[in-house]
């Protein structure tokens, strides 16, 4: 059975045309889509006809069979000749609307075909949405973790520095931002970023506090598209936030 | 009995026709074939109405029944659906039970497949044959047996068998399936 135990007891029930319900539908199910089960409920079909053998006993009472020629005799088997036969004007009916059900079937299954193949294109393109995603939530979830380690590697022994790296895709407005050996505010105050357009005024990009080590991310913040950046800052603002700076920048960048 | 076909009176006189040359026949409306057929296996086709219903008169309308589907509709057989002797007598049983529970078919004949070749049982072996199948109905543990004849002469589902002999539903579905596997094993198949 090729690994489907699981199907061999109701295979044989189903052979015995006594399985019922869910468990006719699950088993008609499998055998649409497995040889191997097929080929054992043959098999099984087998055993029943033996088991039926087993029923073997009396002959019918002779009336049986004189009752029974006697219904064929009266019962001729009728061998069609239609071609010695003109068609009947009605029988143009009948065969238009034979060709028009033929015609009509063939392009449902057409139909039905083309349909089949979209919803396998669907299901393919929601396979592969389905694990862009994962991989996207994965992404996002290890940038933004608290249990995040972030690593800074510098050059020779220089002690780290408080640093960020923004990384910015102006025509869909999408800013990942990541700092790191960033110092700890008082309770209310508040990291903001700031997206310092070629033309005019800071747009706030996101606020953070950095995690016991320092270390914080800001993903995908609401930004329009098509804002060409000049440059990054940051600035320590009252916790709510602010609308435009109200600091100095404590750290300011330019593309790289 | 008239006759409307060459076919079977053309064949020499000492050979046994096979039964699909004799269902071929009646397809070309031959009556002699039908009763030959009839002389075959009327015999498995009562004895399982009979076993099923355990009324002789009921069992003979079931064995009517049968041979006149076969005598109108000859094509509902043909040799991919296994042995004519296994196929009549699982119809048999079918019909028997949907009477006996005053239904109507809920197979038809041309559904009926029995994956036992028409080689099985013919001429002399038939004998030999079915006190295989009782020595092995015989051997088999009691409860095995009796899951069997359960499900197939009384067409009760696992369930009704369960309820009715107080078994786990697992060891009633395992009992049949071993039940039938024990047949598949005596005739090697």
């Amino acid at each position: 059975m090729n690994g489907h135990e699981q199907f061999a007891d109701d295979l044989a029930l189903y052979a015995m045309g006594t399985l019922e319900g869910d468990e006719r539908l699950r088993v008609e199910g499998h055998l649409q889509e497995c040889p191997a089960c097929r080929v054992e409920l043959e098999k099984f079909r087998g055993d029943v006809a033996l088991l039926a053998f087993s029923a073997s006993g009396p002959r019918p009472p002779a009336r049986s069979r004189e009752r029974l020629l006697a219904a064929i005799a009266k019962e001729p088997r009728r061998i069609e000749t239609r071609a010695s036969r003109p068609m009947a004007w009605w029988r143009a009916f009948e065969w238009a609307g034979a060709v028009a059900v033929v015609v009509m079937v063939l392009l449902l299954v057409r139909q039905n075909n083309d349909l089949q193949r979209r919803v396998a294109d669907l299901q393919s393109s929601s396979a592969r949405q389905q694990q862009q995603l994962l991989q996207a939530k994965q992404l996002v979830g290890t940038l933004t973790s608290a249990d995040a380690e972030h690593y800074v590697l510098v050059a020779g022994k220089s002690p780290p520095q408080p640093q960020g790296r923004a990384i910015y895709v102006p025509s869909s407005g999408t800013l990942v931002f990541l700092a790191s050996n960033l110092p700890q505010l008082p309770p209310q105050k508040i990291y903001e970023l700031w997206l310092i357009p070629t033309k005019g005024t800071p747009i706030p990009a996101g606020l953070f506090r950095p995690n016991p080590q320092g270390s914080a991310a800001v993903v995908k913040p609401p930004l329009p598209a098509g804002i060409e950046a000049k440059t990054f800052a940051i600035t320590v603002e009252p916790e709510a936030g602010s609308a435009a700076p109200t600091s100095q920048p404590i750290m300011v960048g330019s593309r790289g | 009995m008239r006759r409307r076909d060459k076919g079977l009176s053309s064949a020499a006189p000492n050979v046994v026709p096979a039964d699909v040359t004799l269902v071929s026949a009646i397809r070309s409306g031959d009556e002699r074939a039908m009763a030959q057929l009839y002389e075959r296996y009327s015999g498995i086709v009562y004895s399982v109405a009979l076993r099923v219903l355990g009324d002789t008169g009921a069992a003979e309308d079931i064995l009517q029944e049968i041979f006149m589907q076969l005598w109108r509709n000859p094509d509902g057989f043909d040799v991919s659906r296994g042995s004519l002797p296994g196929w009549l007598a699982v119809i048999a049983r079918n019909r028997a039970i949907d009477s006996f529970r005053k239904r109507r078919p809920e197979v038809e004949m041309t559904e009926v497949v029995v994956g036992i070749g028409p080689d099985m049982v013919r001429g002399i072996e038939w004998n030999r044959t079915l006190d295989k199948i009782r020595g092995v109905l015989g051997s088999i543990p009691a409860p095995q047996r009796s899951a069997l004849e359960l499900s197939f002469f009384e067409g009760l589902t696992h369930t009704e068998i369960a309820e009715k002999t107080g078994e786990p539903l697992g060891t009633v579905k395992t009992r049949i399936r071993a039940g039938l596997l024990a047949l598949r094993k005596a005739f090697n198949r």
